[in-house]
């Protein structure tokens, strides 16, 4: 076959995928897939450890990229929902003879931080704004709190010890097939983390194509025009809050058995800023920003820390660099690429084909300054 | 007086304002007229320095206005009622008119309060009450004497008679006109309601999609039948 | 008895702490309708000033001034070099801005100052008085803070209702268009009143570091605390913050007396979602929200 039959051919097949987003998201999946085996298996253990951690970022910045860029919410509370996760998983793998499967510990953790996400969301579905952010950081605050006051049953101070669950014999095989390496226990995690990622990404893109997706988005846009058209507000508010506590809860449960240990100390206030700054820098609403965002949360730090030791900063000094250049680019993201990297990126492409904005637009954008 | 030339103003793509040109002479009322989207309304923010124009220039007595932000306009003699009537609810009936005070050129004499309260008894009654609780008419009121309050030279008015009892809007009409007498106030006026504002308007200015189609004394402009239906619903 | 005395006596000293935060808060929301959630930082710096100062051999007094003073400029140049930008934009990106100063600010805090414990001097005695065989739990310390902040808070109403600048002040938070067409220079005004409010939120960063521990993140709560005290008054109103400040100071007070310090902040939270489901307005709000 000529090259050119092949560009046809491939042609062809992408204009098929193209005109069915669920087709084209799968496809994506399976090549995400091949990507993760590929990097998985010929990196270090370490490496794998950083992996695992981005992996659980990314679910938990997916859904809230999710919730704030589709449905316009926004929430300071996230790494409280992951907490939830993490601590369910907490208490279903307390020893290593308690054997429970892993996918019965990430399904419980996504059970149990739904319906709670299903009450925070029915309380801040009528707040917006500053009033949501003021709320779900107060949440932030309150939850470690909870897990001290329960210290017996929760671990107090110190925390719950997470054990590692059993590696399923024909995956060890699998993988001994595929790489001729025995699997190590951070490479399993890491793979129980990218592939519950790729779960989670293929069911957002889907969403957020879909008729529930656009439901999200005129919530977000018009509340008014929206309500009109017959939409239930609060109802559209509270599944999308509880769809991005499921996987802020699912990834709270991959965090606990990649770090191996859950304490109120992993779930600062940090945690919920961090989530938000991934998911800002990529872009709200866009799921491969997400990802950017939660590689930058993963990598930069170490990268930034060394920079400080160069620069003959102390090692406590030094790790404070990481949340400086957090705070200092969502600052800098805010006044100069309010769209973020993804969304300046569409916006320099649309900007290529130029287009007539309607005068309506124009005469809403230009007439600010009337209150 | 107040000379307006070539002003233009644009949304995006879109002419606001297209070339007005226009002299709103000392002492006498000069009524915008033109149907919704006319242009009025953006006339008067231009002038007042909330727009910036694409060209065009505006002269208060000589004086040219050129970009000047809206804040300094009070200091040069030019007082713009906003539409809306722009009233201070949280505040007195006694405070609003004290910070129209704040704007005048001359700082050196106390404001004269009392005549607008003497012009406005209505105001003097309820001197102490809560803007919020005034009534439509109380609150148009309101919002001249404050503006008058920055002893201005030329006074803008965008649609004050805007959700107002006819009755009410002749009493506040007739003070406007007794105004501009008395004082040698150039005002300008714009209105939906053409016919009221021609009676008490000595020239009328007729917008239409940003450009200025008809420009002569009022009397003119209310015995031409063609031109008001055309523009001015009537 | 003793106990029921010492949580009320405590939890109004705090509560005097949070109604000046929460006013600092509504300043800010009045004038540019943000939340500035970077004041705890803002405040947790300008106590850092302080301390410096202190450390540097000078009075209490002096530090205690210069944390005014640099308050007062740190919230002009907040206001007018990082706010000003989205003022008028859509709300979410002011909120993302006050977070990102809110990280930016406490790391900065971090490697400059750094983050271990530091104690703070207080002015006055820490011990309560003695009253026959009863110990008060009203201390020095707590006198002068509820004597500052009533100071301050009186300093403000004078600035608001009888001066001309608070005139222009109060016309600018209401409706900048109409202000600037009386000739108000609303830009500075709103400079003004973040330094106004970085001023306020300075003396309540000082007045709970007296005597106790400082450390970057010892404001967080605080900022979660003015918040809910804010919401409870009404975010519009002054004296609600004050008075939302009170309420919430004493009831977190009995919290941490009668069930345990450790869910004091679950109940400001209940708090803010009790007030947000039944009387969003807060206690003293006039306006209602538009149904369609």
């Amino acid at each position: 076959m000529g090259t050119a039959s092949i560009a046809s051919r491939l042609g062809q097949v992408r204009s098929k995928l193209g005109t069915s987003p669920p087709l084209m998201h799968l496809a994506l999946a399976l090549a995400g897939l091949v990507m993760v085996i590929v990097v998985l298996e010929s990196t270090s253990q370490f490496r794998n450890g950083q992996f695992a951690a981005m992996a659980y970022l990314g679910i938990a910045a997916g859904g809230l990229t999710m919730l704030t860029g589709l449905n316009g919410q926004l929430s300071l509370g996230h790494g409280a929902l992951m907490a939830i996760g993490a601590y369910t998983a907490a208490l279903l793998l307390p020893d290593a003879d308690a054997g429970t499967p892993v996918v019965l510990v990430l399904l419980a953790a996504i059970l149990v931080t739904t319906v709670i996400g299903g009450l925070i969301g029915v309380a801040a579905a009528r707040l917006h704004g500053p009033y949501i952010a003021g709320a779900t950081l107060a949440l932030a605050v309150a939850v470690p709190g909870i897990a001290l006051y329960f210290g017996e049953t929760l671990g107090g101070e110190q925390g719950l010890t997470v054990s590692l669950p059993e590696i399923p014999g024909w995956f060890a095989d699998v993988v001994y097939f595929v790489s001729a390496h025995d699997v190590t226990g951070s490479k399993y995690v890491a793979y129980i983390g990218w592939l519950s990622l790729i779960v989670t990404y293929v069911l957002l893109a889907n969403l957020s194509r879909s008729r529930v997706g656009r439901k999200w988005r005129a919530v977000r846009d018009d509340e008014v025009s929206a309500e009109i058209a017959g939409i239930n507000l609060a109802r559209t508010r509270v599944v999308a809050f509880v769809v991005s506590a499921a996987c802020a809860g699912l990834a709270g449960a991959v965090m606990a058995i990649a770090v191996r240990i859950t304490a109120p100390s992993g779930f600062t206030l940090t945690l919920s800023l961090s989530l938000l700054t991934a998911v800002v820098l990529g872009g709200l609403g866009s799921l491969g920003g997400a990802l950017i965002g939660a590689a930058l949360l993963t990598f930069l730090p170490q990268l930034v820390t060394g920079l400080g030791h160069d620069a003959g900063l102390s090692d406590l000094q030094a790790a404070e660099l990481a949340p400086l250049v957090y705070g200092l680019t969502l600052v800098l993201v805010i006044l100069l690429a309010p769209a973020g990297i993804v969304g300046s990126l569409r916006t320099w492409q649309a900007r290529r084909v130029p287009s007539k904005p309607t005068s309506e637009q124009q005469l809403g954008v230009q007439s600010g300054g009337k209150k | 007086m107040l000379d307006i030339r070539d002003l233009t103003t644009s949304y995006g793509p879109v002419k606001a304002l297209d070339g007005v040109t226009f002299t709103a002479p000392k002492g006498k009322i000069t009524a915008v007229l033109g149907a919704n989207g006319a242009g009025k309304t953006t006339l008067l923010r231009t002038v007042s320095g909330l727009i910036r124009p694409d060209r065009g220039s505006t002269h208060l007595d000589g004086q040219d206005l050129a970009r000047m932000p809206a804040e300094k306009m009070p200091g040069l003699g030019l007082a713009h009622v906003p539409e809306g009537r722009g009233v201070i609810t949280e505040l007195t009936v006694e405070e609003n008119l004290r910070l129209g005070a704040l704007g005048r050129a001359d700082r050196s004499r106390p404001a004269d309060i009392d005549r607008v309260y003497s012009m406005f008894p209505v105001l003097n009654d309820r001197r102490n009450a809560v803007a919020h609780v005034l009534s439509g008419g109380e609150r148009q009121m309101l919002v001249i004497g404050r503006a008058l309050m920055a002893e201005p030279r030329v006074l803008l008015l965008d649609e004050p008679s805007l959700g107002l009892a006819p009755r009410i809007v002749v009493q506040i009409f007739e003070l406007i006109k007794s105004l501009a007498e008395s004082d040698g106030l150039t005002v300008v006026l714009v209105e939906q309601n053409a016919r009221s504002a021609l009676s008490i308007a000595d020239i009328g200015v007729v917008l239409n999609l940003g450009r200025l189609v008809a420009h002569d004394e009022a009397t003119a402009l209310a015995a031409d039948e063609k031109l008001r239906h055309a523009y001015l619903g009537f | 008895m003793q106990q029921f005395l010492t949580t009320s006596l405590t939890g109004l000293t705090l509560g005097m702490v949070y109604a000046a935060f929460a006013l600092a808060l509504v300043l800010i929301w009045r004038s540019t309708r943000i939340v500035n959630f970077a004041q705890a930082p803002m405040a947790m710096i300008t106590t850092y000033v302080a301390l410096v100062v202190v450390d540097a051999g000078m009075s209490y007094w002096i530090g205690f001034a210069a944390a005014l003073l640099s308050g007062l400029i740190l919230g002009a140049v907040t206001e007018r070099v990082v706010i000003r930008p989205v003022e008028g934009k859509p709300e979410i990106n002011a909120v993302i801005l006050t977070l990102g100063l809110f990280v930016l600010l406490h790391a900065l805090a971090a490697v400059i100052f750094g983050s271990r414990y530091r104690s703070f001097p207080a002015p006055f005695g820490l011990r309560g008085f003695q009253v026959g065989d009863m110990t008060v739990a009203l201390t020095g310390f707590g006198i002068f803070t509820i004597v500052s902040v009533v100071v301050v808070m009186l300093l403000l109403v004078v600035l608001f209702r009888y001066t001309d600048l608070g005139l222009m002040m109060r016309a600018s938070a209401f409706n900048q268009e109409v202000a600037r067409l009386l000739g108000v220079k609303v830009g500075r005004m709103l400079t003004l009143g973040w330094a106004l409010a970085a001023l306020v939120g300075s003396l309540s960063g000082l007045l709970i570091a007296g005597g106790s521990l400082v450390h970057p993140s010892y404001m967080d709560s605080v900022v979660v605390y003015g918040f809910v005290a804010a919401v409870l008054g009404g975010l519009d109103s002054p004296g609600g913050a004050v008075i939302g400040g009170l309420i919430l100071g004493i009831s977190l007070s009995f919290v941490s007396g009668y069930v345990g310090s450790e869910l004091v902040a679950l109940a400001a939270l209940v708090v803010l979602m009790a007030v947000l489901l039944l009387k969003p307005g807060g206690l003293f709000s006039h306006a209602t929200a538009r149904r369609v």
